[in-house]
């Protein structure tokens, strides 16, 4: 009993939904791999006036649930007078936490990488954000793209949440289509379909990456 | 004074003052004294857990020593006057003018070797990329490896690996070099080409401290040996002198051990 009209007949709200998908993921993408970046560099330091608040975060964000920490960011905010507006709220919701697993990712490539090669820069004459940045962080891009990759694909899904704050995303997409036909399999299914369609693409995306960082590093 | 000729008592390129250095309670320099001159080739010897590495890496501050003090031509490296930021920058421009070789090489495996002896000269002093290339392409020749600059670290043997690196140091033009039991982790029949680098080096006039359990390369290319022993110089003679008639009974007991 699946009724394929009415999916062609809503394909292009469908298409417009995962766009919008796509752009939240994107954007979040981004921002999650420079919080990231920095929660790990400051986690690493031996600054306490950086760790500590690097380790804060990363334990907030890992502990809460992403929805209440959208729910503070959307609802919250605003009665502190910080009014980001639905798609801005979302993103930077899943850019916080998405940034959080990406901080502890990108600290473990970083300490993976043997500490001789940091001697070795030191030694050259290297300040530390010169070793870091030329040596080091080369070296640990290699581990850590497949558990960043993982942390995308997780993300992409994790955006269906931002259609409770009101961005008519994906998800949101099909819920109002249900409310006007009636149609729930049809409309979830479709939704999940283009979900399917995003991630795995996002996978093979990741999978060429990792084999041209593979070839570049050319290390045995 | 007046000569000319390379005089090897000339000048002091490095003094070290009453030299300690302790992880937690464990005392690993107990009070090191050492002098050693311009174009010196100081060889340190002595038993495993002894000092010597700890000793190499104090001059370079990669272990910053608990007391004492050691001068660079005159220069204190561990100046602790310093604020933080000063001793940073400070310990940068010493670094660069002491040169350090490593048992495990630490070749930079994401570049080739022509990269990975650019590197320094041009992020940290600034020289320009066709000079830099010049001087590494020089360096490679001079270690007999000029065939392979194209080449990443994993694609060579060990003692070709330990050559680069000796390269890598020298691109900074440093005053003196550091050499941290450097041949320990390589094959019997590649330890011959590293020493032979080596030897070149000292024969040009380089200043050098080498830890080293290669005693045939002691008695040959070493100025003075020093014997170690529970973080304290316990001999230092020229190597004619500790390898045949050692004065200590502790250096007698460790040659004997290591020569049988």
């Amino acid at each position: 009993m699946f009724d394929w009209n009415i999916i062609i007949h809503y394909f292009p709200f469908f298409i417009t939904g995962a766009l919008l998908t796509l752009k939240i993921s994107i954007l979040s993408l981004l921002f999650g791999l420079i919080f990231g970046l920095v929660a790990a560099l400051c986690k690493l330091s031996s600054n306490p006036l950086l760790r500590w608040p690097a380790v804060f975060y990363v334990w907030l964000i890992r502990s809460t649930p992403l929805l209440v920490q959208l729910f503070i960011i959307y609802f919250g905010l605003p009665q502190i007078g910080i009014d980001l507006g639905p798609f801005f709220s979302g993103v930077l919701g899943l850019a916080l936490n998405v940034g959080a697993y990406n901080a502890e990712t990108i600290r473990g490539g970083i300490i993976s990488v043997p500490y001789g090669q940091t001697e070795a820069a030191r030694s050259l004459g290297m300040n530390a954000a010169l070793a870091m940045r030329r040596i080091i962080l080369p070296q640990a891009l290699r581990i850590i793209i497949p558990p960043l990759g993982n942390n995308f694909v997780i993300l992409i899904k994790d955006t269906s949440l931002v259609s409770t704050i009101t961005v008519v995303e994906l998800t949101l997409t099909a819920q109002r289509l249900i409310g006007s036909t009636y149609k729930p399999f049809e409309m979830y299914v479709m939704a999940a379909v283009l979900y399917a369609v995003l991630t795995s693409s996002a996978s093979l995306l990741l999978t060429w990456v990792e084999r041209r960082t593979r070839t570049e590093a050319r290390r045995s | 004074m007046t000569s000319h000729s390379p005089d090897r008592t000339q000048s002091t390129m490095l003094h070290i003052n009453n030299l300690q250095k302790s992880f937690g309670d464990l005392a690993v320099l107990n009070g090191v004294n050492l002098e050693v001159a311009q174009q010196e080739v100081l060889v340190i010897i002595g038993p495993s857990g002894s000092g010597k590495s700890t000793l190499l890496r104090c001059v370079n501050h990669l272990e910053p020593p608990t007391g004492g003090e050691i001068y660079l031509e005159g220069v204190l490296i561990n100046d602790t006057t310093k604020s933080r930021r000063a001793f940073e920058s400070h310990l940068n421009r010493i670094r660069c003018e002491v040169g350090m070789v490593f048992q495990q090489f630490n070749l930079f495996p994401h570049m080739t070797v022509l990269e990975n002896i650019m590197e320094a000269p041009i992020q940290v002093l600034g020289v320009k990329r066709d000079e830099a290339r010049q001087a590494a392409v020089s360096l490679l020749d001079r270690v007999g490896l000029a065939d392979k600059m194209d080449n990443y670290p994993c694609m060579l043997s060990g003692g070709q690996q330990q050559r680069v690196a000796i390269a890598r140091a020298l691109a900074m033009k440093p005053k003196v070099m550091l050499f941290d039991e450097v041949t320990s982790a390589l094959d019997p029949e590649l330890v011959g080409d590293v020493l032979r680098v080596m030897e070149g080096l000292a024969r040009d006039g380089m200043t050098m401290l080498v830890v080293t359990h290669e005693m045939g390369f002691a008695e040959k290319v070493g100025d003075r040996v020093i014997f170690m022993a529970d973080g304290l110089v316990v001999e230092d003679a020229p190597p004619q002198e500790i390898f045949s008639a050692p004065k200590e009974a502790r250096t007698r007991q460790f040659l004997a051990e290591v020569l049988k």
